[in-house]
């Protein structure tokens, strides 16, 4: 089936759970997606960097004091990514 | 969370599980509506004690303790935003409505002698909007109640002297932010939402 033409950085589970996390908030922040997504924070990193590279999400690293903070923020880009790989997957789900 | 390649049912799956996640994470706001109905209690019930059974000139000197609620609530708003992992889009709306309300109370109650002191009923239909649009947002049904009762009172209120309009701003706030506010608290206590 024609699966592949989905958007491959969207069509992989940590990636499109970060995504779908982002789509409802306006930030959040590493630690609260680590958590919610159960992931490593290795693995998070490298597929932050990659949405990031793409352009459909904006990362934001400060301190707290002394602590490094990182928050994230999805992009309009990122949000019409989202909205196009909904509508795609929706296709293949009617019957 | 492994990496496998996703059908489109398990896609739509972590989706919807995903956005219900970020979505179910409310603030409690209970901190708030305790610090203003307690304010705001204290100042209405004394300014009315004061004016009708004694000859104190500062009869609204309680109100004066607004201004440390404005400090509280600002720095208060500004550390929890700091220290939250996740801002939702509700929240921001939240502080801003609040906000903004603040300031058209302030404006009101600073241009006061201009409108004879007739601020009360105005107060209660803003306090009524707050409370009203707040518990639509959270889904919480004791703070539109509230939002109901406020409105009825600035009825009232618009037909009642100064002294007798104080009564009904106390009876407004006990019902429209202390009660709904102590049920917002102990829920987030027992249940975490």
């Amino acid at each position: 089936m024609g699966f592949n033409q989905l958007d491959p950085l969207l069509h992989s589970q940590l990636r499109l759970a970060v995504m779908s996390l982002l789509i409802s908030v306006e930030t959040a922040d590493f630690v609260f997606i680590k958590e919610q997504t159960e992931s490593t924070a290795g693995n998070l990193s490298v597929q932050l960097d990659k949405l990031s590279t793409a352009g459909y999400i904006e990362i934001i690293k400060q301190f707290e004091g002394k602590k490094p903070k990182t928050t994230c923020k999805i992009t309009p880009k990122g949000v019409d990514a989202f909205d196009t790989y909904v509508k795609e997957i929706q296709q293949y789900l009617k019957p | 969370m492994e990496e496998k390649e996703l059908t489109p049912q398990e896609s739509m799956a972590l989706i919807q599980s995903m956005i219900g996640k970020a979505r179910k994470r409310y603030s409690d706001n209970s901190f708030f509506f305790l610090l203003w109905g307690w304010i705001v209690l204290v100042a209405s019930v004394g300014h009315y004690y004061l004016s009708t059974f004694t000859d104190f000139e500062y009869p609204f000197i309680g109100w004066s303790l607004t201004i440390v609620g404005a400090i509280v609530s600002g720095v208060v708003g500004a550390r929890r935003g700091k220290k939250s992992q996740v801002k939702n889009y509700t929240d921001k709306m939240y502080a801003w409505l609040w906000f903004s309300l603040g300031m058209a109370m302030f404006t009101i109650v600073f241009n006061g002698q201009l409108i004879g002191w007739n601020t009360v009923p105005f107060i209660l239909l803003l306090a009524g909007v707050g409370t009203a649009v707040s518990g639509a947002m959270m889904g919480f049904r004791p703070l539109q109640f509230g939002g109901f009762v406020f409105w009825v009172l600035a009825f009232i209120a618009f037909r009642q002297p100064e002294n007798y309009q104080m009564l009904l701003l106390a009876l407004g706030i006990a019902v429209g932010y202390l009660v709904p506010g102590y049920i917002m608290k102990a829920n987030f206590r027992n249940n975490g939402v």
